[in-house]
């Protein structure tokens, strides 16, 4: 029998040397992290102490009004913080650094001062005067005035990435005097509600790099190296104080102090955003009062959190809604009997029911609150009987043919799920088969474009909201022509109404009732196409503290938490 | 010894590079478009051109392949699409959160797992070696974000024994930034001499540990059982049975290390595996890990975060299974004369 | 008292111990069958493993009797009866599109459990004749052949998966295809293991040097004394096959609803699980309870298969 003692010597020796090997490979590891490591929190320190100058360090030195906002956020919160470009989540931060010319507010319908304390338009929309705030100041030090605007808006435009086409109207900006800004534009537009989009619109300091940056050339590649470091060149109540991607507390931002708003009263001096993927992990922690807000839970967890006296439900309707585009351009949904026998198989009030408070039943295509909106334009609704007659007119339904049509929706939605469920349940029913593809949006979307028109889907669902509180985004995006197909995955062509789409900027700018008679007229032609179909317009169903007092969900902003208007209870 | 260990470590680091590369090509002949990630999923066609030149995308597949490796080399691993920093940065940072979580919860699963199949081989056949073998299979097969989720709600919500969330708690989160230096908080914690950190590190890791422990626990202890049955019958243990050691003594000393081969072989295959796997764990409890990122990275077709993920995990694969083979014949000395 | 029954007995060298009555092969009064209850009955752990596999097994064929709703587990939906708890109408609830949970879990049987079977044994089949020859010939060819277990080992079976998704379509048939490519490693490395580490002992040096060619020396010697973990891991792989199935399936590359799949049922329920606890708590019972089955039998099986494995008490 082989003795173990015997080799005990040489045992321990092989193991200590398997050791080392193991604390190199770990030293190895840690040291290539270290060495990255630092070099982020330098530049971040760096940030910090740059934007902080005129307040106290970010460590909280626990004043007790040092109220603290916490923002739980489902995702990775910043993308791109280059105000002329940032295009994504961070919108929800971009809103207390950055502010715009004007807001929309969603409860009067009316735009609101912001930067710009009044506006003026010429009859023909094509000039606008802007009269600007005084005394605001960028958290860079320098002063706002008209050339700092200008040289913003122009910028943003240069770059066009991101939203910057809204600006594409603009021909010429003057900055008449200090506090004067003149617009003249190529054609009529609603400038001041362009001016207060969601995405696009802030005013920043352009020469927070050093040299003015104007989209192009070296300065500018200075100024978007200075954003990518976590800065910001804003004139909001916040400021960025520290910036770590990937981390659970991603983004802080304090309060600057020299907000030409001034800091009467109570506010919050801290905003955190703190990233929480996990509805159920973000239920928890609002419950336990680790988070102040978490802008969607499901409908489920909302209703259960209803009663808690701790917490407050926040519902609003938003200006979000799911539209279902028919293949109008081929495949078996080319026959017009066909494509309205499919949009009579929604199940609105089925779906409406299952999905609880967090959907309200769609009227047309544009959502309420919007210009345009009309709850006249019903739709068909559910009916089967309707749909077997019109497909009986083309040889299919229960009595004939066969039939399968693909529908796509984004994977891991489970609203998106219920919906195709629904309808692939209503079809069967009608002898159509829906073949359902849940896949990431990139291929969703690659595949709706794809040249070889066999390879299209016959359904095509998604979200859609607009940049700017106006319904011109569904139409130019969805329902305009397009050579080569974007977003209009309907494929829809209709001479009748991309005339009127090009034309109801200038009238939304000229004559607002006109304008609102035209956009109804337009859903009508949509509807009786069935180009789209669109189930229900999202709710907002935030959950706050109960402690966190004035605050008021804004659709027009999705998402969006303006930090600065709401005051911290006990 | 040390050539083994050269030549298994460049295999180790050609494979690597190979994976790596391959899921580099792989990623980029998916349908869908990148810089639609980068561009916004509203972006104009003419936009979503511009990022592709920017990105690169529009070179051929070949040429893509060959920059991506030629700038590995140079140590630039390219940056990451859908985060936009450099993928170095994220993969190195998340790894090392990755590897401590996973590592505390293999240790804890050895802790209970390998106890648990001793107790059933000793009982064998007796209630204990049921009630074990239940156990097993049911945590081998309990849906892992049920288990993590029950126990947020018990342990966090209505106990509050433990943390719901998180990797320390929120209060100390400037403290925690300003100690990172290896992005694994208990070691940061001890560089620093922080103890309070030490301890919120420590009590955030324990419910994710425990739930990423659960499978292991189960396989540990039934591969502990059966190595341990069939050592049990072999000849050194009926000379030291007759040479009169006790029956517990026996399973101690004499047939534990011999038995965990298999266990070994399994630690390595769990912990290569749990590194880039475990995204539902570390959504439901706000840990930054390795898992969540390479979810993230596939859903954006991102392909230089994905080759980058996949090259590290490979690494800490091939690595684990290096030190297991090298391991096993130091618990195994029959292993020692038959020359692997 | 048949002769082959004596013979295979005293070659085999176990049949008279007095603790372990015998194997399948022992002789005695009774027909096959008989000694086969006999056998099962003996083991408490197999008996309750057997018993819960032919309760699946009837749960499978007999589904469109034994559901209450058949049309649930297919396109059926009734959204105005969606979340309701368990009770009166629906046992076991009903889902977020008012589908009867219980008629999906009985359906689901036959999906979740046989195509997660179907893979496990196609793993098996790839990876225990791959280890076996890695471990039992060794030297270059055993580091070659690990070398590409590892490749396979390291590459994201995510991917994998969304790679065979993408070009062939999402499906479950796709979706186990992506989960066999990225299984069969496991048995390999853990089968190489065993099989090195059995390679050295003496009985196999013995044999080898009397002459019994290699390939009869891997599957007479090596095989059955190396296959004991390969074995375990096996059986307790249906749980965890069936929620690889989950996962895939909430990134959209697996079953696609309405399939009644059981991982897919689980994800479904994921956010559900605080305030309707049912809709993913029946779906993960029915995977734990499938799983323990089978561990069950495969425990049996591996104290048949090991030649060791009886006798010690």
């Amino acid at each position: 029998m082989v003795n173990h003692f015997q080799h005990s010597g040489t045992v321990r020796v092989r193991i200590a040397a398997l050791f080392c090997v193991a604390a190199l490979v770990f030293a190895a590891c840690g040291g290539s992290a270290s060495t990255t490591a630092p070099a982020a929190s330098e530049t971040a320190s760096e940030a910090a102490s740059q934007a902080a100058s005129p307040v106290a360090s970010p460590v909280a030195s626990a004043a007790p009004t040092d109220a603290t906002f916490t923002y739980a956020s489902h995702t990775q919160v910043v993308t791109d913080l280059d105000p002329a470009t940032s295009y994504s989540n961070e919108v929800i931060a971009m809103h207390d650094v950055y502010e715009s010319l004007t807001r929309y507010d969603a409860v009067t319908k009316k735009l609101m001062p912001a930067l710009a304390t009044s506006w003026t338009s010429s009859p023909d929309g094509k000039t606008w005067t802007f009269t600007l705030q005084s005394g605001v100041t960028f958290h860079t030090g320098r002063v706002m005035d008209a050339a700092a605007v200008k040289a913003a808006i122009e910028r943003t435009k240069t770059l066009n990435q991101g939203a910057g086409y809204i600006w594409g109207a603009v021909h010429s900006i003057v900055a008449k005097d200090p506090q004067t800004l003149v617009f003249t534009l190529d054609y009529a537009a609603p400038l001041d509600l362009i001016a207060s989009a969601n995405y696009a619109a802030y005013i920043y300091d352009t020469q927070a790099a050093g040299a003015a940056a104007t989209g192009a050339g070296a300065s500018d590649a200075a100024l978007v190296a200075w954003f990518k470091t976590g800065k910001d060149a804003g004139t909001g109540p916040y400021q960025i104080a520290s910036w770590k991607a990937g981390d659970e507390f991603e983004l802080t931002l304090n309060k600057y102090d020299g907000y030409w708003g001034g800091w009467q009263g109570a506010h919050y001096a801290k905003v955190v955003y703190r990233v929480v993927p996990e509805v159920t992990t973000a239920a928890q922690l609002v419950q336990s009062g680790d988070v102040s807000y978490v802008d969607r839970l499901t409908p489920q967890l909302t209703a259960s959190l209803k009663s808690n006296p701790a917490l407050q439900v926040v519902d609003t309707p938003s200006f979000q809604n799911l539209v279902a585009l028919l293949n109008t351009a081929s495949g078996p949904l080319k026959d017009p009997n066909v494509r309205k026998a499919v949009a009579k198989a929604f199940d609105f009030n089925g779906i409406v029911s299952a999905l609880g408070g967090s959907v309200v039943p769609a009227k047309g295509v544009i959502p309420q609150g919007l210009i345009g909106y009309s709850d006249s334009l019903t739709g068909t609704g559910l009916d089967l009987a309707g749909a077997a007659s019109l497909l009986a007119a083309s040889g299919y339904g229960p009595n004939g043919k066969p039939l399968t049509i693909t529908a796509t929706i984004v994977s891991g939605d489970t609203d998106l799920q219920l919906v195709t469920t629904s309808l692939k349940s209503n079809l069967a029913k009608l002898n159509i088969t829906l073949d359902v593809q849940a896949v990431q949006w990139q291929a969703q979307w690659d595949k709706a474009k794809s040249s070889d028109v066999a390879k299209r889907q016959d359904v095509f669902l998604m979200y859609w909201w607009p940049d700017y509180a106006d319904p011109f985004s569904w139409f130019i995006s969805l329902f305009h022509s397009e050579t080569t197909p974007n977003f209009n995955l309907a494929y829809y062509s209709s001479k009748t109404l991309d005339a009127e789409i090009d034309g109801i900027q200038a009238l939304t700018a000229t004559n607002r009732d006109q304008a609102a008679a035209e956009y109804v007229t337009m859903q009508q032609q949509l509807i009786d196409n069935a180009v789209v179909v669109v189930p229900y317009v999202q709710n907002y169903q935030r959950v706050l503290q109960a402690s966190v007092g004035g605050f008021v969900d804004n659709p027009a902003y999705a998402q969006v938490v303006f930090a600065y208007d709401l005051t911290p209870g006990p | 010894m040390r050539r083994i260990l050269i030549r298994r470590g460049l295999q180790s680091l050609l494979v690597a590079l190979g994976v790596g590369l391959l899921a580099f090509v792989i990623t980029r002949l998916l349908p869908g478009d990148a810089a639609a990630t980068w561009a916004g999923p509203r972006a104009t066609a003419d936009q979503l051109a511009r990022v592709r030149g920017q990105l690169g995308l529009d070179r051929p597949l070949p040429e893509q392949a060959f920059r991506y490796i030629a700038d590995l080399v140079t140590g630039n691993w390219g940056t990451s699409i859908h985060t936009r920093q450099p993928v170095l940065t994220d993969v190195s940072g998340r790894f090392m959160t990755s590897l401590e979580l996973v590592s505390i919860a293999l240790l804890i699963a050895a802790l209970i797992g390998i106890p648990m199949g001793v107790l059933a081989a000793s009982w064998r056949g007796r209630p204990p070696d049921w009630i074990a073998g239940i156990a097993s299979s049911l945590l081998a097969s309990v849906p892992v974000f049920w288990l993590g989720l029950l126990l947020q709600l018990l342990i966090a919500t209505q106990l509050h024994w433990l943390p719901v969330a998180g990797r320390w708690d929120r209060t100390l989160n400037d403290v925690a930034v300003a100690a990172t230096r290896t992005h694994m908080v208990l070691v940061d914690a001890v560089l620093a001499g922080n103890g309070t950190l030490f301890v919120s590190g420590l009590s955030h890791l324990l419910m994710p540990a425990i739930v990423i422990a659960a499978y292991p626990i189960g396989l540990f202890a039934r591969l502990t059982r059966a190595g341990l049955l069939e050592t049990l019958g072999e000849e050194h243990v009926r000379m030291a049975r007759a040479t009169g050691y006790t029956e517990r003594t026996i399973i101690w000393r004499f047939a534990l290390r011999p038995s965990m081969g298999p266990v070994l072989s399994a630690l390595a295959l769990v912990f290569g595996f749990a590194l880039g796997n475990t995204f539902l764990v570390e959504n439901l409890f706000n840990f930054q890990g390795l898992g969540s990122y390479a979810v993230d990275s596939i859903a954006a077709l991102d392909a230089p975060a994905i080759a980058g993920t996949t090259i590290l995990v490979a690494l800490a694969y091939l690595a684990a299974n290096l030190v297991v083979d090298l391991v096993r014949p130091v618990m195994d000395p029959r292993l020692r004369e038959a020359g692997r | 008292m048949s002769g082959s029954g004596d013979a295979v007995d005293r070659a085999g060298g176990r049949g008279s111990s007095s603790t372990a009555p015998g194997g399948l092969g022992a002789s005695g009064p009774g027909s096959a069958l008989g000694r086969f209850i006999g056998y099962v009955v003996r083991r408490p752990g197999l008996a309750f493993g057997l018993a819960i596999v032919i309760v699946l097994a009837v749960g499978a064929v007999l589904a469109p009797v034994l559901a209450p709703f058949p049309g649930d587990a297919g396109n059926d939906t009734n959204l105005l009866a969606a979340l309701q708890p368990p009770g009166g109408l629906h046992p076991l609830g009903t889902d977020l599109a008012g589908r009867d949970i219980w008629s999906r879990v009985l359906f689901g049987v036959r999906i979740s459990v046989g195509v997660s079977v179907v893979v496990i044994v196609a793993s098996l089949f790839v990876g225990v004749p791959v280890g076996l020859f890695a471990g039992a010939v060794g030297g270059k060819l055993d580091d070659l052949l690990m070398r590409i277990v590892d490749i396979f080992l390291a590459f994201p079976s995510l991917l994998l998966a969304l790679a065979i998704a993408a070009t062939l379509g999402p499906s479950m048939e796709h979706a186990a295809i992506a989960i066999v490519v990225s299984w069969w490693p496991w048995y390999a490395r853990l089968m190489r293991g065993e099989a090195a580490a059995i390679r050295g002992r003496a009985y196999v040096e013995a044999a080898l040097l009397l002459g019994i060619p290699r390939w009869r020396v891997a599957l007479r010697h090596i095989l059955p004394n190396a296959i004991g973990p390969i074995i375990v891991q096996a059986s307790l792989d249906l749980g965890g096959v069936i929620l690889t199935f989950a996962a895939l399936s909430f990134l959209g590359l697996g079953a696609q609803d309405p399939t009644p799949e059981w991982g897919l049922m689980v994800e479904q329920g994921r956010t559900l699980t605080s305030t309707q606890p049912w809709v993913a708590l029946y779906p993960g019972a029915a995977i734990m309870i499938a799983a323990l089955a089978f561990t069950l039998l495969g425990e049996g099986l591996r104290e048949r298969l090991d030649p060791k494995g009886l006798a010690r008490p």
